[in-house]
């Protein structure tokens, strides 16, 4: 892409131009686009239109601030965090050797009580702190071929070092993800009822459908040297196997939830619910915390004043800003185009610079 | 230089083999000195418009008609002597030619230098298989085309590996390959790489075929070739070495042949060099009178021809030939060369010499040098700091990499997201130790961060600079009628250069006047006759000879009067004074009338051709004719009328001419004349002096040897001529001026005096350097380039100003009447002066504003992205994931936001052509670097680090502790910085058309398409991430404060800046929008006269 393009085209010396050649008219023809004339608009941020901008913007945010805040505000969630109350006190300082134990009681009981109505269905996610479900090692550590179908069942290059059992045959899934899948569970009980905690459509149909295959089966899956979480059921194909899927759907942020199952009762305000937590994942070694969370949903989704505060404040910001303009433009206006605004014409010399 | 590339044809009637070697420097200052003022003028560019305009004045009164007169400083003939010996003998007989007499002569060839025999190729005469056995001559097919069909992939790609941005792209994504560092796929990494090379060679590819496409159609031209004793067509491209070729008239030369006959028995050949180096006028080439005779068809002619090595001198030949056992010696006039035209000769028969790709015009068929513009040169520094955010960026990524890893030091092998142990394998799995993580993190960070340097900007750049280009050459008000040519672009790096011009360094002759002068006035025998007299409408006058109407080429203004008192010479004195008048305008000149058929079979057309007389044409005799020179400054010619009478008739320069004035000469006619010439010039008019005295015989054969003609003239007459000079020097309303001229410099350059002459300079509007060198010219630009940091525009036309076109930062040429050399070497090429305002204030204008933002607007875009990402690691425990889709963050900036910035960049106007035009001064927006400075760069790097912010930590506050996947997130932050980077455009878009319409928001919508393509593919980890997402207000909530709070510290400071500190080109929008452009009193500058029809 140097020169040559323009001087072939126009420069150099032309050999064997002819006269004929030359009595044609170069003149370029007009068009209003070559000669940069086409109909254009041209906006110019005149006072007016930027205050009204403003206002638009405020008159915009403000609702919808107001409006999310309120969904928000509405949206009625329990978060219990448990991984230091589950331990036994004798393992408080040994916190790792408890949970690597095999032989350690896991089961953990605890007591809350609903403070709101929460209208079903109640959802039940798992919180994860300072997991870094994004970190580069454990996103590539899967393979999407093994899980759609059983033809890719030795596609296990990205899985190491979770690739393989010692023996050479390949896990099914692979990878650093599945391995690690968590294991927690968690049963519900309200006044010696238990409540009834689905685990059905809690994984996106288009990830069972398409990217998790029905012929698929765990295979030599958590028989490694080190058990990373959950085993599944070998009889289950991956596409059923509705925890590890939305466990795959790897989290953007190191502090992430994760659906659990659904409550498909209305909760009461003041019911007490007991909670029995196995206490199998192992979030010790790295000083990972756990929460479970029960909470209803709205049209902004779960708890989150973030959104509905962002707006007001954005919102209130453009009606101040609009205000301030009003009121520099009333304090000082400026003519538009006016010439005598020119630097040449302020400054009587004409000399510029 | 001079020496390099002699600029000049030497006259054929060089009459000593010294001077031929001498030529070229004394050619590079003959032009200065010709007597012609080559003025040179450096003014501040507040002036050029001012300048302009009053030139504009005059050249729009003169019509584009070009007097006969103008031509006598035409005379490139070389060399100081060439009087023509002619011995009064020889009166009434033939005219003798002595083209190439000197060189035959003898004495004078024995001092030839002998070319040796190593640096001589050997050409046998009609034996091209001789001649081509033993060495390897080129034979005559041309290429011009760089690449075949097998040579393009690898030799295309070689070349463009040869640029800097490339071998950064291509480290880029060779380092991913490897798999400790493989960031990307491998698919998609070479993505940018193979797209930006595709859209390069699709580019090249293209312009080859063109260039095949042409050189096909070169080759295949047909020639008569001497075969078999008999003159056969034959293909350019077989034409061989040695072959005898016959040429008519008007054909065109297939290759570089010394003449050996023509059809002319003196051996002249007339050939029109336009195509080499420009120059309309016809030149003169010889064929020896020893082979002038042969005829090739009947007899066998043979001998050997010794010349030497193809070379690109055109100016230049050395070499001599044997024939029957003689040896002569050729020259530069023995020659002619490819690309030429015969003309005015029926036939010409001559040996090629030189074939195909080691002909001349070959050889000098070279692009324009590349100059780098001043913005790019500063927008190099700021990449260099790009490069540096970049390494503090990975810097602090690495850092951070490492305290994490030593903090979680002993947790790798079991930390569910790490697992450094692979427990199948009893071994560390992908991990060496702590130091080489983290310089894998580094180069990691790097391939991850690369579009931190925008490379796509050079791209974008060159594709935009195209653009402009394209409206530059299509611009009609840039197109000159006379000469039919458009604006040419031949340097395609410097568009935006045109917009910060500070100083303008004009060649006066030529470039301002055009050369084409109008015979206005004269002064015969002191009197005056001019003034109302002749403001008549020009007619066409004709002449009938031998029941033919002759008429010239460009009608002429006529004076009845002058006409009725030339048409009775014979009745009085007054008369007789007048035709004494006109006859010596007609013979004391070298011009070529050129009768042309018209489409009326009684009427010729005449077009005087200058250099190359015809005496032919005249009635008289002309026994001696000593040319125009820069010493003598005059030039005479010695005529033998029909009535045995000889007259001696001068011409020259006032100065020197009233020297050798006839002291007995009435005073009172001396006084008149004296005073009309000064009336003349003070009128702006050029002057010339005629003169007259009747010899006797004896007194011509005693003088005429002599070189000096020097004797008393009787008859004096002065001639205004209209030069179209006004321009720099007195129209302007300058309070200083300096005029410096060439013998002054001579001293000052290159001296410690040139610090002064630079200070005294700047304080002046203008400067005006007279008779200066071409090497001087160069000088006085580089004295103000060296010393400022301001820009430079050369302007010139002719080869004398090669040099300073060549040494100013913009060089710009004028396809005029004195050739093509000073456009080969320009950037910029128009057909008029004039055009210089358009360029500078108009298109230079754009450009320079267009490329400032774009430039900026690239750095912001691809910085936004980068920060993103670099917030992002942050959150990853600084490992680098890229929450956006690998291939989304490849096609950022390959096809979501590259078409905006890049129509943009060619179609935004800030202002209008009008408005530009009207106010100059708006031009000072350019020099001032208003659109692209540090200040502008810091301010866009914090609005960068601003946006990123808003677009990231919106979203990531919204989201924290949610159960969103990292695919939808990243689909969000990708068509959040998507929609805010073609928002910030659109927000500074000035000219909203159909065309930014489509590009903006159509870039838009297309992201949206991919971003749900590449969630629709079943086998990438963000399958249908987008539908999902989507389908939740937060999303959309999101997406419309991120954008939004990005935008509103812009737009404040935007706002507040226009409004409450506008500059010139924001009150002049304004002034255009709200049609409030009041007359503003005297202080604006008239320029009215350029402005074309209205136009926005």
């Amino acid at each position: 892409m140097s020169s040559r393009g323009a001087a072939s085209s126009s420069g150099g010396p032309q050999l064997g131009t002819s006269d004929s050649s030359k009595r044609i008219s170069k003149k370029p023809k007009y068009s209003r686009f070559t000669q940069q004339e086409l109909p254009a608009c041209k906006p110019i941020l005149t006072p007016g239109w930027v205050i009204a901008t403003f206002v638009a913007v405020g008159i915009v945010f403000i609702p919808i601030g107001l409006a999310s805040l309120f969904a928000s505000q509405r949206v009625v969630e329990i978060v219990h965090r448990y991984d230091q109350e589950c331990v036994p006190p004798i393992f408080s300082s040994d916190q790792l050797a408890y949970i690597q134990s095999s032989i350690t009681n896991k089961t953990c009981t605890k007591n809350f009580t609903v403070p709101k109505r929460m209208k079903g269905p109640v959802y039940v996610y798992y919180q994860l702190d300072n997991f870094y479900q994004n970190h580069r090692r454990y996103v590539k550590s899967r393979s999407d071929t093994q899980l759609r179908s059983k033809a890719g069942e030795l596609d296990i290059s990205n899985c190491k070092p979770e690739a393989t059992t010692g023996n050479n045959s390949p896990i099914v899934p692979c990878g650093l993800i599945a391995w690690s899948l968590f294991n927690d569970t968690y049963g519900f009980s309200m006044k010696n009822k238990v409540l009834n905690v689905s685990k059905k459509n809690i994984a996106w149909k288009s990830d069972q459908e398409h990217k998790f295959g029905s012929d698929v089966y765990p295979k030599n899956f958590q028989s490694g040297g080190l058990i990373g979480g959950a085993k599944l059921n070998a009889s289950i194909p991956l596409s059923e196997q509705e925890d590890l899927i939305v466990w795959m759907r790897t989290a953007a942020l190191p502090t992430f939830r994760k659906l659990y199952g659904k409550i498909e009762t209305d909760l009461e305000a003041n019911d007490e619910i007991t909670v029995v937590i196995q206490n199998n994942y192992n979030t010790y070694s790295f000083g990972g915390r756990k929460r479970l969370v029960l909470s209803t949903t709205s049209w902004i989704g779960g708890k989150n004043d973030f959104l509905g505060i962002a707006y007001l404040t954005v919102g209130g910001f453009c009606m101040f800003l609009a205000i301030g303009f009003i009121l520099l433009y009333v304090i000082k206006p400026r003519p538009l185009g006016d010439p005598a605004f020119l630097s040449w014409n302020r400054n009587p010399s004409g000399i510029m610079n | 230089m001079a020496s390099e590339r002699p600029l000049l044809i030497p006259s054929p009637r060089v009459l000593n083999t010294q001077d031929l070697f001498t030529v070229p420097v004394l050619l590079d200052l003959f032009k200065s000195n010709s007597g012609r003022p080559v003025s040179f003028s450096g003014m501040e560019t507040k002036n050029p418009a001012e300048n302009s305009s009053s030139v504009e004045g005059t050249l729009n009164s003169s019509s584009s008609r070009r007097s006969i007169l103008s031509s006598h400083s035409k005379a490139s003939g070389g060399g100081g002597n060439s009087i023509r010996e002619v011995t009064f003998a020889d009166m009434g007989s033939k005219p003798v030619r002595h083209g190439s007499r000197g060189a035959d002569s003898e004495g004078l060839s024995t001092s030839q230098k002998e070319i040796s025999d190593e640096d001589a190729r050997l050409i046998y005469i009609n034996d091209p298989v001789k001649t081509n056995e033993k060495f390897e001559f080129a034979g005559n097919s041309v290429r011009t085309s760089k690449y075949s069909f097998i040579t393009f992939l690898p030799k295309n790609i070689f070349e463009q590996f040869h640029r800097v941005a490339y071998i950064y792209f291509l480290v880029i994504a060779v380092l991913n390959q490897l798999p400790q560092l493989a960031v990307f796929g491998r698919g998609v990494s070479v993505l940018p790489l193979a797209f930006v090379l595709s859209v390069t060679a699709i580019k090249n590819a293209y312009e080859d075929y063109r260039r095949h496409r042409s050189d096909r159609i070169e080759n295949n031209r047909v020639a008569s070739v001497l075969v078999n004793n008999q003159f056969q067509p034959k293909k350019w491209k077989e034409i061989r070495v040695g072959e005898i070729i016959k040429i008519h008239a008007s054909e065109t030369l297939p290759c570089d042949m010394v003449l050996l006959s023509t059809s002319d028995p003196t051996g002249v050949a007339y050939v029109q060099t336009v195509n080499l180096d420009g120059e309309s006028n016809l030149k003169t080439r010889y064929a020896k009178q020893e082979t002038l005779f042969k005829m090739p068809e009947k007899e066998n002619v043979t001998g050997l021809i010794k010349c030497e090595k193809p070379n690109r001198n055109i100016y230049g030949f050395h070499a001599n030939m044997e024939v029957d056992g003689k040896r002569l010696s050729l020259g530069p006039s023995n020659i002619i060369l490819r690309g030429c035209e015969l003309k005015n000769t029926e036939w010409g028969i001559g040996v090629a010499v030189y074939a195909g790709r080691e002909t001349k015009a070959m050889l000098n068929n070279s692009g324009a040098p590349s100059k780098r513009s001043q913005l790019e040169t500063h927008m190099n520094f700021e990449i260099i700091l790009l490069s540096l955010f970049l390494i503090a960026l990975c810097t602090v990524v690495s850092a951070c990499a490492l305290a994490w890893l030593l903090r979680h030091k002993k947790e790798l092998n079991n930390l569910p997201y790490y697992r450094k142990w692979d427990y199948s394998r009893n071994k560390d799995y992908n991990y060496y130790n702590v130091g080489w993580e983290i310089f894998f993190t580094f180069l990691m960070s790097v391939i991850v961060f690369q579009i931190m340097i925008p490379i796509s900007l050079y791209i974008s750049m060159e594709l935009v600079r195209l653009g402009q280009a394209y409206f530059m050459i299509r611009d009609t008000e840039m197109y000159d009628e006379a000469s039919n040519s458009r604006f040419q672009c031949r340097s395609l790096n410097i568009n935006e250069d045109l917009g910060q011009i500070k100083y303008v360094f004009s060649d006066k002759t030529g470039t301002l006047t055009e050369n084409k002068m109008e015979f206005q006035r004269v002064s015969i025998w002191g009197v005056d006759y001019s003034g109302a007299k002749s403001q008549i409408e020009p007619v066409g006058y004709s002449v009938q000879v031998e029941g033919k109407v002759i008429k010239p080429k460009m009608n002429v203004k006529t004076d009845p009067e002058l006409l009725q008192l030339s048409e009775r010479r014979n009745d009085t004195k007054e008369g007789r004074h007048v035709y004494d008048f006109f006859l010596a305008l007609a013979a004391c000149n070298t011009i070529v009338p050129l009768v042309t058929d018209t489409s009326d079979p009684t009427v010729k057309m005449i077009d005087y051709q200058g250099e190359s007389p015809d005496e032919q044409a005249l009635v008289f005799n002309v026994l001696g004719l000593h040319e125009f020179d820069s010493d003598r400054k005059r030039m005479s010619v010695i005529l033998g009328c029909p009535d045995k009478s000889v007259k001696v008739f001068v011409k020259g320069a006032d100065t020197s001419m009233f020297g050798v004035i006839d002291k007995s000469l009435n005073m009172n006619i001396r006084r008149a004349t004296e005073s009309h010439l000064h009336d003349y010039s003070s009128l702006g008019l050029r002057t010339l002096v005629v003169g007259m005295r009747q010899l006797s015989a004896s007194e011509f054969e005693q003088k005429s040897l002599e070189d000096a003609i020097v004797m008393s003239k009787k008859l004096m007459t002065v001639n205004g001529v209209t030069d179209n000079t006004g321009g720099s020097s007195e129209a302007s309303p300058t309070p200083v001026a300096l005029i410096i001229d060439g013998t002054s410099l001579v001293y000052i350059l290159d001296s410690e005096l040139e610090e002064k002459l630079f200070q005294l300079a700047s304080k002046c509007s203008v400067v005006l350097c007279c008779r200066v060198a071409p090497l001087q010219k160069a000088g006085i630009v580089a004295l103000v380039k060296n010393r400022t940091a301001d820009m430079t525009l050369a302007i010139g036309d002719g080869a004398n100003d090669v040099s300073m076109i060549q040494m100013a930062d913009v060089g710009v040429g004028i396809s005029g009447q004195e050739g093509r050399q000073a456009v080969m070497a320009s950037d910029f090429a128009m057909g008029q002066f004039r055009f210089l305002v358009p360029l500078l204030l108009v298109h230079g204008h754009w450009n320079y504003q267009r490329m400032g933002y774009m430039i900026l607007y690239n750095f912001y875009r691809n910085a936004v992205m980068v920060f993103i990402l670099f917030w992002f690691v942050l959150f990853t425990a600084f490992t680098l994931t890229t929450a956006i889709n690998e291939w989304s963050s490849m096609l950022y900036s390959i096809i979501y936001t590259s078409l905006p910035t890049i129509v943009v960049g060619i179609l935004d106007k800030d202002l209008s052509r009008r408005t530009l035009l009207k106010y100059p001064q708006l031009y000072g927006a350019g020099q001032r670097h208003e659109c692209y400075n540090a200040k502008l760069f810091w301010l866009t790097m914090v609005d960068t680090i601003w946006q990123s912010v808003a677009i990231f930590f919106i979203p990531l506050l919204a989201y924290w502790g949610s159960s969103i996947d990292i695919s939808s997130l990243g689909d969000l932050w990708i068509l959040a910085v998507v929609i805010l980077v073609n928002l910030h455009l659109a927000i500074d878009v000035i000219r909203w058309t159909w065309t930014t319409h489509a590009v903006i928001w159509g870039s838009i919508i297309a992201t949206f398409i991919c971003v749900t393509v590449i969630d629709a593919l079943p086998f990438l980890i963000g399958y249908w991430a987008i539908f999902h997402v989507a389908k939740t207000a937060t999303f959309w909530l999101c997406l419309l404060a991120s954008v939004i709070v990005g935008l509103i510290p812009r737009f404040v400071v935007k706002y507040l800046y226009q409004y409450y500190s506008p500059c010139d080109v924001q009150i002049a929008r304004e002034a255009e929008k709200f049609g409030n452009l009041r007359e503003v009193g005297d202080v604006q500058i008239e320029m009215n006269a350029i402005l074309g029809p209205q136009r926005r």
